[in-house]
């Protein structure tokens, strides 16, 4: 089965790398791609995509809000953040609010595709710069 | 003959971004990619790219300070930076540095296209703002654009830039040597005669500058998340 993947940044750049990485893979599909947090909430209501990889720091609404706001509109739909800040703190946050995944930016080229594989299967990814990685049923 | 690019941002996910954007142009190549500054001035001098593409905030070297030595090295490099702001003080840094483009990243998938074949025809590329602080110092004839500045701090030199942002960046003087092929001794010279000239008495003071000066840049949490900042490469 397909797995439909939407991507959220507000970089354009961000969002043609993230798909470079991701669309070679097979049985993946990038369905769509927002550019802030209210976008993401509506193209997840119409797309119904499996897996959303989504930036935390965005204009209009932040990926945090974003992310409360589909738990309870998609509880079906798996979070993936992929964000600048390499901070535990941050990512506890991110986990709070009901991602199932945390990737650093820097890191993304490396740990995106294990991460999607992990949250699309519904277990958690986190993985910090020092590679703290936690893939957990 | 193909116009070969040389891209050099800390971000993988970002060169891959830029690679498809400008792959898609026929008779363009890209002939390298450089993960920081350092790793730029080493591609760029063995590559000799018709147009290097540097981001702002790399960790190591910056892009502003690899402008410079760049430019330095070889003065027909032809630069573009890539920046998150066009404050005046970003511009007037990648202007007095010698770019010959300036591209916003969040407009890069807009104009860096543009902005690239400005500078193969030999003209500059600069986004509105960049236009708007040149032309306001033209009319201010007699005054250079940088007239409302505060006081200027004494002036680092190159190495001194270099080893102030490896230092804000977290290294011990021993890591910054090590990265520099320096002696320890040498680079505590310099940490001293820094931190003399802009007479500052904690490497906390040394963060702050290198902030403001934007040798670093931080990323800024959404509001409500409390996160302690900590210096990267945006």
């Amino acid at each position: 089965m397909t797995i439909r993947i939407l991507l959220v940044d507000d970089h354009p750049i961000v969002r043609q790398g993230l798909r470079t990485l991701l669309e070679g893979r097979e049985g993946w599909e990038i369905v769509g791609e927002a550019s802030d947090g209210l976008e993401a909430v509506e193209k997840a209501q119409n797309l119904k995509p499996d897996v959303m990889v989504l930036d935390v720091t965005m204009p209009r609404m932040n990926g945090l809000e974003a992310c409360r706001l589909l738990r309870r509109q998609s509880p079906h739909l798996e979070i993936l953040f992929v964000t600048q800040h390499d901070s535990p703190q941050m990512m506890r946050e991110a986990l709070d609010v009901g991602a199932r995944g945390y990737v650093v930016k820097s890191n993304a080229a490396r740990d995106l595709l294990e991460a999607v594989e992990a949250v699309s299967q519904h277990r958690v990814f986190t993985a910090l710069n020092g590679r703290n990685v936690a893939s957990t049923n | 003959m193909k116009l070969r690019i040389l891209l050099a941002d800390d971000h993988e996910i970002v060169r891959r971004g830029l690679r498809a954007l400008l792959e898609k142009r026929e008779g363009w190549e890209i002939c390298g990619e450089a993960n920081d500054g350092r790793e730029a001035l080493e591609k760029a001098m063995q590559l000799k790219p018709d147009v290097v593409i540097l981001d702002v905030g790399m960790p190591n070297l910056n892009g502003l300070d690899t402008t410079r030595q760049l430019l330095q090295m070889d003065p027909h490099f032809k630069i573009i930076v890539l920046t998150i702001t066009d404050s005046d003080q970003v511009i007037r840094e990648a202007l007095d540095a010698g770019a010959r483009g300036f591209v916003l990243k969040s407009d890069a998938a807009r104009d860096l296209v543009s902005a690239v074949e400005a500078l193969q025809s030999k003209r500059m590329f600069f986004t509105p703002r960049v236009n708007d602080l040149v032309l306001a110092g033209f009319l201010d004839k007699g005054h250079s654009i940088s007239r409302n500045e505060a006081p200027k701090l004494p002036t680092l030199t190159a190495r001194e830039r270099e080893i102030t942002q490896l230092l804000a960046e977290g290294n011990s003087s021993k890591e910054v040597a090590s990265l520099l092929n320096l002696s320890t001794k040498t680079v505590e010279t310099h940490r001293s005669n820094i931190m003399r000239k802009l007479s500052f008495h904690s490497i906390r003071d040394l963060v702050v500058y290198a902030i403001k000066n934007n040798l670093i840049q931080i990323e800024m949490a959404p509001a409500g998340v409390k996160e302690p900042t900590s210096p990267s490469a945006a």
